[in-house]
């Protein structure tokens, strides 16, 4: 369950890399044109190549989904682990339970305050380094590339271990820094105030790559008869930046920050491996909380309906973006 | 964004254990194969014990050539939810190592054999070990090892401090850690933990010896007791006071600090002995071990494992054979050379290190009187709530008795 996080958390990376769509070529002209087999025959063929990945998309993705939206209806607990019929229907209790649980509402506000900063910012730095990479030279440019992208393939062990270091408020690197001046640092993790904003950098530093190569990608895409057209008419650098890679990049922009804000959302590992969701809950998150209720608590009923309303916000939120930022003009 | 839809994978995680459940129906008992018999056992034990164990197999497969013994190490932070899984779909292995706060959980699955008393008897263990395998005082594991905290401390810095005995009481302990701070130069005087999981762990020490308990033995929840107030109030005063660290990060490991003086003392397990004699051999003649401070009494915690047979093994016979071999005395002292882990028998203590070594009497002294939790299904959100009382004390955000108040009125509503 657990232990395959990892690699499924590859896979997934594999599918937010950016995909380069090649257009197939245009088969030559003229070719003998063979007997088309008939449609069912065609229908057929299309089930039974696909067959392998719809067992498998059932037994591991629909059955599963359906199974908890049952379970978020039950009263399923510990014992229903080993006699799962003995579970009680208890309607929307578990629903109506969560927005009256304290820990919950508080998890929610915590997760709408890690989504409110750390989207823009990780979508701003994000830009803002892949202008920079894009009109950079060469050799620097893999460079840095390499560098900012590394935060994204680091396992989250290795990347606790170095922010432990960097955050340690007796011998870390920031304390350090601070001392050099003359100041104490702060607690960033032991504090309230401050643990979730640490957590929102780490969370940044480990997804500005992706945006980045999304974004440059899409500054690559940007015809260069465009850029000089511009230029020609006199367009100052600022004037260039606002008038054609802003709205060029519209559709990149609104890919990278549906797929952010979704991430953003279910943020589990930063809190999991750093604070645990404290300070006194400070870092608890939607995810992480229906972690401890469902697999420290075993109230797998209770969980299941977190699993669905976080399901739900979800689903709302991207809706809503894909409205309001999709590009009006086409 | 590269994270899994946590979402997703909390679903699948409860519908695999829903879809295992249902192909579990029912358990029947099995037909068991008599003892003699050609036969596999199957065991599963975890972290060091687990890689130790099968070194023990050999030997025992040698004498009892018709048994093989399959032992599968687990790891120990995967080990609750592969018993889970197991337990759910009925695969559970024939004998299994389980630590003292899974008993509830695993007997409410209803997946453990009941001890034969006949082979095993209470009066060979430390009482608190035996206790660990029993729920609602029906024994279901034999206590394997058992483990207890007590208190490590700098010896050369208490010297430089002034102080040259261990301290007995919580005053003198309070005045060692002021005198190694304000003395001795010492970044803190005492490391206990300010905050969350497993907290209550280094309360423990404070709590039983001030004569509180979470929950008594006949089940009434007792944590806003005025001894349970005395004990949070004392816990507190160290962090009120500077003389302890309030905020030390979730995994933070004692002895890098305790070997370079920032932290003077602390309370350890027996296995810290070895993790200090091997990572930190410069301490050598440095430091030393001493019974839990006393207030009304010096009492500590008692943590250890367990052996059980799953109700569904076909092999109880062979598994009982098995764990008998482990746990007399015999099997418990050559455990004690493989693992250094400390034997949950008694009569294995009477000979060799076991008896003559001046640490490990401490550590016995301290296990005759240690307590184990009660065995609930649900120890560990109790257990959660008194984590969070004790936060709100050491962040100074409540006083004790509202914070227990609190902590009172949360576990009513969860022990019935």
């Amino acid at each position: 369950m657990s232990t395959t996080t990892g690699k499924a958390a590859e896979s997934a990376k594999v599918q937010a890399g950016p995909g380069t769509v090649k257009s197939p070529a245009a088969g030559p002209k003229g070719s003998r044109s063979r007997r088309k087999p008939s449609l069912g025959m065609q229908n057929m063929a299309g089930w039974l190549f696909s067959t392998p990945f719809l067992v498998l998309f059932l037994v591991f993705m629909a059955v599963p989904i359906i199974a908890t939206l049952v379970m978020s209806f039950t009263d399923f607990g510990l014992r229903n682990v080993t006699h799962p019929l003995d579970a009680n229907f208890i309607g929307f209790e578990n629903y109506t339970k969560l927005f009256s649980d304290e820990k919950f509402l508080k998890s929610l506000f915590n997760t709408a305050y890690f989504v409110v900063i750390g989207v823009p910012l990780t979508i701003f730095l994000g830009l803002i380094v892949a202008v920079l990479l894009n009109n950079g030279i060469d050799r620097a440019r893999t460079f840095f590339r390499v560098g900012f992208y590394a935060p994204v393939v680091t396992t989250i062990v290795a990347v606790a271990v170095v922010w432990r270091f960097v955050l340690d408020p007796s011998d870390g690197l920031v304390a350090g820094l601070f001392s050099e001046v003359g100041l104490t640092a702060p607690d960033f993790l032991g504090s309230e105030k401050l643990a979730m904003p640490s957590m929102i950098a780490m969370a940044v530093w480990r997804n500005v790559g992706t945006v980045m190569v999304l974004f440059i990608a899409g500054l690559q895409a940007i015809p260069t008869e465009v850029r000089e057209a511009a230029r020609l008419d006199g367009a100052s650098i600022w004037q260039e930046f606002r008038g054609i890679t802003i709205p060029l990049l519209r559709p990149t922009m609104l890919y990278a920050t549906v797929i952010t804000t979704i991430g953003y959302l279910n943020v589990f590992e930063e809190p999991f491996v750093m604070t645990q969701g404290g300070p006194s809950d400070s870092t608890l998150t939607v995810s992480l909380n229906m972690y401890r209720e469902g697999f420290n608590f075993f109230h797998m009923g209770y969980a299941s309906a977190m699993a669905y309303v976080l399901f739900v916000v979800i689903m709302g939120i991207t809706v809503l973006q894909l409205r309001l930022l999709k590009d009006n003009t086409k | 964004m590269p994270r899994i839809a946590r979402t997703a994978s909390t679903g699948i995680g409860i519908a695999v254990v829903l879809a295992l459940g249902l192909t579990a129906c029912g358990s029947s008992g099995g037909d068991d194969v008599a003892a003699d018999k050609k036969q596999t056992l199957t065991v599963w034990a975890m972290g060091a014990e687990g890689e130790k164990l099968a070194d023990v197999a050999k030997v025992y497969e040698k004498a009892n050539p018709n048994v093989t013994v399959k032992v599968t190490p687990v790891g120990w932070d995967v080990a609750h939810q592969k018993l889970v899984s197991a337990a759910a779909a009925g695969s559970m292995p024939d004998v299994a190592q389980m630590g003292g706060s899974y008993m509830g959980e695993f007997s409410e699955l209803g997946v453990l054999e009941p001890v034969d008393t006949k082979t095993f008897q209470e009066k060979d263990f430390f009482p608190a070990g035996w206790k660990q395998g029993e729920v609602d005082g029906q024994a279901y594991g034999v206590p394997w090892y058992v483990d207890t905290r007590v208190l490590y401390y700098r010896t050369d810095l208490a010297e430089k401090a002034g102080i040259t005995k261990a301290p007995t009481n919580w005053k003198e302990m309070q005045d060692l850690a002021t005198a190694y701070q304000k003395k001795a130069g010492t970044k803190w005087g005492l490391s206990i933990q300010p905050s969350g999981l497993d907290t209550v762990q280094n309360f423990y020490s404070f709590l039983y010896s001030a004569g509180g308990e979470i929950v008594n033995d006949k089940g009434d929840v007792v944590i806003d007791s005025p001894a349970a107030v005395k004990a949070l109030k004392e816990y507190g005063s160290y962090f009120s006071k500077g003389l302890s660290n309030k905020s030390v990060q979730p995994g933070y490991d004692v002895v890098k600090d305790f070997g370079n003086g920032r932290v003077p003392m602390f309370f350890g397990g027996p296995w810290h002995v070895t993790l200090l004699n091997e990572g930190q051999p410069q301490l050598k003649g440095k430091w030393a071990v001493a019974n839990v401070p006393t207030d009304k009494s010096s009492v500590s915690m008692a943590g250890g494992s367990s052996l059980v047979i799953s109700k569904d093994s076909e092999h109880k016979a062979a598994a009982t054979q098995f764990i008998k071999y482990l746990t007399d005395t015999k099997g418990q002292a050559d455990w004690y050379k493989r693992t250094k882990d400390l034997p949950a028998n008694t009569a294995a203590w009477t000979s060799g290190d076991l008896a003559n070594d001046a640490d490990l009497q401490i550590f016995k002294k301290q296990m005759d009187t240690a307590k184990s939790s009660p065995s609930l299904s649900n120890w560990t959100e109790v257990t959660d709530k008194v984590d969070q009382a004790i936060a709100k004390v050491t962040q100074g955000k409540a006083s004790a008795e509202d914070a227990l108040k609190t902590a009172q009125s949360q576990i009513e509503g969860l022990v019935k």
